[in-house]
């Protein structure tokens, strides 16, 4: 082909690839690089560059208390949130997992939640577990202060959080179950596998993989989340919910704290990468 | 197999397990349409049924005066990112299956690679961004993040490689432009996945709550994500009509759930 043609060639394709490219480059790497450069200046809050820091952003970040603590609390969610999640996702899915004439109403139920949005939710649930006299005290026949209480608090956050995941993970697993080969499942029934040996050692394993890719979305919720926090418990009481993302936030929008922003945002991006990678490992090697 | 009384056991034991997990799901969203039309006495009382309809509350929400200007944020954002970014998707993925041309895998793997960095890790420098560009307040500026996905990217290019190129040369010989082959012969072939695009972005960007919070400020630009949690309604004691707006943003996403439940079933499993 002509030189002139493959020029063209080029020309056009990169112009198909333009607005990606441009949105990809804005949005994504330009802030990525300058957060990473940014966590070894020392930079004003009004945004002023005042030289070079090395790794004392990192410093001041690992010698914040409140960062130790925000970590601390994001690891308590993840422990609580996501075997719970995993738990009430796979026990819907699999109580749902045969088709009947009546089974559309449970489905229907247990999917609903995907159309309430994230704020709709902590709305409500501030409502339902607001203090000693809540409906979640009355319907639970507990007496416990919730929202003000550090632990109740805690648990109201696990509980939101398992309803906004509920949705789309019920839906994922049970159509899961559904593809599973009818064939293996009748010859392991012949064989007089029945009822938990069934489940435990047939149908579970066959969809391990997809088990996994809704850990794994539990576990990214549960790292990066924010938005309940702000809405919710504004951090407390006595910052015990305060995760790392609301950290990052208060620091970078209300404080103006560019060592911990840019610290914090460079880590969690080697973290994302790091996380990223593992997963890619575990699906491979199967 | 004949049944035992272990087996009528079980089968019982799961209906009622499947019978309490349901009802504890429900609930809240019960107790959402049935406080929306509580009193303030109700709430006080910590009622679950009203002692008698309020439907004042509805009333309060539409008097409310920035209520349908949130609506309107959010459906008009909704619409437009996900008229854009499928856009955006559907030409870098015909490119990128398509054409062949000088960086191909690199461009591929640039692209790629974005899925390696959470959004909610670059938030401020974002922020900045959009502020330096003058999009604060505005649309564009609620939308601006979301109006690529290489997620989405990569889901449409496995549909175009379906297709195949051989559709493509022969329409070239025919003397179709790119754009032409594109509008009507692959995205008519891949019309489901470029729906599910669409469909994914448009709820996604109605439903963002931290990136509209950082970047709106005025109440007319506010989406209703937002607005919803600034009404002001539970603050001066009339949470039955904060509890009317829940429904009111939330019914019609339920409505549409049932309707389109079905297809997302069948789409998710393989037989």
């Amino acid at each position: 082909m002509k030189p002139v043609g493959k020029l063209k060639r080029n020309v056009k394709a990169y112009l198909f690839l333009a607005p990606a490219l441009i949105l990809a480059g804005l949005f994504c790497w330009f802030p990525a690089f300058k957060g990473l450069v940014g966590s070894v200046l020392t930079i004003s809050s009004s945004n002023q560059v005042k030289g070079f820091a090395g790794l004392s952003n990192f410093r001041i970040l690992f010698s914040d208390k409140a960062f130790w603590n925000s970590l601390m609390v994001t690891l308590t969610f993840i422990l609580f949130f996501v075997p719970v999640n995993t738990f009430v996702t796979l026990l819907a899915a699999s109580l749902t997992r045969r088709k009947s004439r009546l089974s559309f109403i449970p489905e229907y139920i247990f999917f609903a939640p995907v159309a309430i949005s994230l704020s709709a939710f902590s709305l409500l649930f501030r409502e339902m577990f607001r203090g000693t006299a809540s409906v979640a005290n009355r319907i639970l026949g507990t007496d416990l202060a919730w929202i003000t209480d550090a632990p109740g608090a805690m648990a109201t956050l696990v509980i939101i959080g398992v309803f906004l995941d509920l949705g789309i993970d019920y839906i994922i697993l049970m159509c899961a179950f559904r593809s599973e080969d009818k064939n293996v499942i009748e010859a392991a029934r012949m064989d007089g596998a029945g009822g938990w040996r069934l489940f435990f050692q047939v149908e579970l394993p066959m969809i391990r993989e997809t088990v996994l890719v809704t850990v794994f979305l539990a576990l990214k919720d549960a790292i990066l989340i924010c938005a309940p926090v702000i809405i919710l418990t504004e951090g407390g009481p006595f910052r015990s919910t305060e995760t790392v993302m609301f950290y990052y936030y208060t620091e970078a929008f209300r404080s103006g704290n560019r060592a911990v922003q840019n610290s914090l945002s460079t880590l969690v991006l080697v973290l994302a990468a790091l996380a990223m990678v593992i997963f890619g490992r575990t699906r491979r090697k199967k | 197999m004949k049944r035992t009384p272990f087996d009528t056991f079980k089968f019982i034991l799961r209906k009622v397990l499947l019978t309490v997990l349901a009802a504890a799901v429900l609930f809240p969203l019960f107790y959402m349409f049935s406080s929306s039309l509580f009193s303030s006495g109700d709430f006080n009382n910590v009622s679950i049924l009203p002692s008698k309809a309020v439907w004042e509350n509805y009333a309060r929400v539409f008097g409310h005066r920035y209520f349908f200007t949130y609506i309107f944020n959010s459906v008009g954002t909704s619409v437009l990112a996900a008229i854009i970014r499928t856009a955006v998707v559907v030409l870098a993925a015909f490119a990128l299956t398509h054409l062949r041309f000088c960086g191909r895998k690199a461009v591929l793997m640039a692209l790629v690679l974005t899925l390696f960095v959470p959004q909610e890790a670059v938030l401020y420098q974002n922020y900045r961004t959009t502020a330096a560009l003058g999009l604060l307040d505005t649309w564009a500026g609620i939308i601006c993040t979301s109006l690529f996905s290489a997620a989405q990217m990569l889901l449409m290019m496995g549909a175009f490689h379906a297709v195949g190129t051989e559709s493509y040369d022969s329409a070239r010989i025919d003397g179709a432009s790119d754009m032409r082959y594109i509008t009507s012969v692959l995205v008519p072939l891949t019309t489901p996945v470029v729906m599910t695009v669409a469909l994914q972005t448009l709820i996604t960007v109605f439903n963002n709550y931290l990136w509209p919070l950082l970047v709106t400020d005025r109440p007319r630009s506010r989406t209703i994500q937002i607005g919803i949690t600034m009404l002001g309604f539970a603050e001066s004691g009339r949470t039955g009509a904060q509890m009317a707006a829940l429904v009111l943003i939330s019914a019609p996403f339920l409505l549409i759930l049932a309707f389109s439940k079905k297809g997302i079933e069948r789409a998710l499993v393989r037989r």
